[in-house]
């Protein structure tokens, strides 16, 4: 067979055997995830979550190939997944194993993780339901603030 | 940054078209990376999902190669949302692709149309991960099962193509090659090959297997034949006698034919 037909991660891949042609993959059933570091990582290193199954010749080229990202060492560690938490029923859940890829790049480039949560102040639609809970609130807090005329000093005492 | 500069090379190309053509045939992955290059900003969402603009901008591609002096960054920033949709509670999307919309496509869109769903998912997958670990909410999280759902029909559509070829072309079935065999306990199954290294009278492993049933298992299979009789005989039984009270409850009623 010429083409290689991988269609899930759980296939097994061909035997190879010298004097092989190279394996090649037509549309990989691999995602990878970008993730934030635990740990302070180098500059240049981005940090990944791949399937088990890739390994750095894989993960190269996918990110060569795919993302035009040039890529200068790439190295993978296990992380095993706890096995010790218990459910409700006191029965062992395990958390899945997943294999981690410290991808550096090449050319002196850097890549630092953005904040995807920034805060933005949400305007409501004028003559929402929002609009109106959010004025409603906005009153009830101005309510229970204290007397400014009292200069700060508390309300218990008489007077 | 990227844009306006995409945009002067696009331009210069236009000016340039005349004077020296260069036509090169781009492979298909370099093809989309340009695509994703040169298109602006605002088009991205809906390029994605459900785009017929694909090939307008192809035949832009083909006719001017695009000359980057700069590293195109946008190469590890393709794993994230646009900056405008960063902090929004609700990203929207349109529909999945149907297996009826994909059977209309080419083979080579349905192979760039990969890609384009691999990297839309790899970007929900990072973005679902960074939620989790700030504590926020991922913004519309049914993203994700629309990109799966599409890229399981594209599979179909691919598997069923491969299927009418090679039924066409050597008249095989199955793509993996396998036979019924019979197990340890009795029961015949379909058995799928495996690639071996050796031949299977020096894999001692495969040997072990053993696709026969001993003799000393006839009494079991006895048995087993008997509960299935015993269960079988009783099923009958049952129907027959309720056939036969509602026969007596309601006389004019056609009994069923089985």
């Amino acid at each position: 067979m010429a083409v290689t037909i991988i269609y899930s991660t759980s296939q097994k891949y061909p035997l190879y055997q010298m004097g092989n042609p190279q394996l090649r993959i037509f549309r990989p059933p691999f995602f990878l995830t970008l993730v934030r570091p635990g740990k302070e990582q180098p500059p240049d290193v981005v940090q990944f979550r791949i399937p088990m199954v890739m390994t750095k010749f894989d993960v190269r080229n996918y990110v060569e190939k795919i993302y035009n990202v040039p890529v200068g060492a790439v190295r993978t560690r296990i992380q095993y997944g706890t096995n010790k938490k218990r459910n409700h029923l006191n029965q062992k859940v395990k958390r899945p194993d997943y294999k981690v890829a410290y991808v550096q790049l090449a050319q002196q480039q850097t890549f630092e993780f953005p904040d995807i949560f920034p805060k933005k102040d949400v305007k409501s639609a004028e003559g929402s339901v929002e609009e109106m809970q959010e004025k409603f609130m906005e009153d009830e807090e101005q309510r229970q603030k204290p007397d400014p005329r009292r200069g700060g000093v508390t309300e218990w005492f008489g007077l | 940054m990227a844009a306006t500069s995409a945009g002067r090379v696009l331009t210069l190309c236009r000016q340039f078209q005349n004077a020296c053509r260069i036509s090169t045939t781009l492979s298909a992955q370099q093809s989309t990376v340009t695509l994703t290059k040169g298109r602006s900003y605002p088009h991205r969402l809906p390029s994605t999902l459900l785009s017929s603009s694909w090939s307008c901008n192809l035949d832009l591609a083909v006719q001017c190669r695009p000359l980057h002096t700069t590293i195109s960054r946008r190469g590890l920033e393709e794993f994230f949302d646009i900056p405008e949709n960063w902090g929004e509670a609700t990203v929207k999307s349109g529909a999945p692709w149907t297996a009826k919309q994909l059977r209309t496509k080419s083979n080579e869109d349905l192979h760039k149309l990969w890609y384009v769903l691999l990297k839309e998912k790899n970007m929900l997958l990072t973005i679902e991960q960074e939620s989790k670990r700030q504590g926020q909410q991922m913004p519309s999280p049914e993203r994700l099962k629309k990109i799966d759902r599409s890229i399981r029909r594209l599979d179909t559509v691919v598997k069923e193509r491969e299927n009418a070829l090679r039924l066409l072309q050597t008249g095989q079935e199955r793509a993996r090659p396998g036979d019924w065999r019979k197990d340890v306990f009795g029961r015949i199954y379909w058995y799928r090959f495996r690639e071996h290294a050796l031949p299977w009278y020096m894999n001692r492993r495969y040997k072990r297997k053993r696709f026969y049933t001993p003799a000393f298992v006839a009494p079991h299979l006895r048995l087993r034949l008997e509960k299935y009789l015993r269960a079988k005989t009783r099923k009958q039984k049952k129907e027959s006698e309720n056939q036969a009270v509602l026969k007596e409850k309601f006389p004019q009623m056609q009994a069923k034919s089985q």
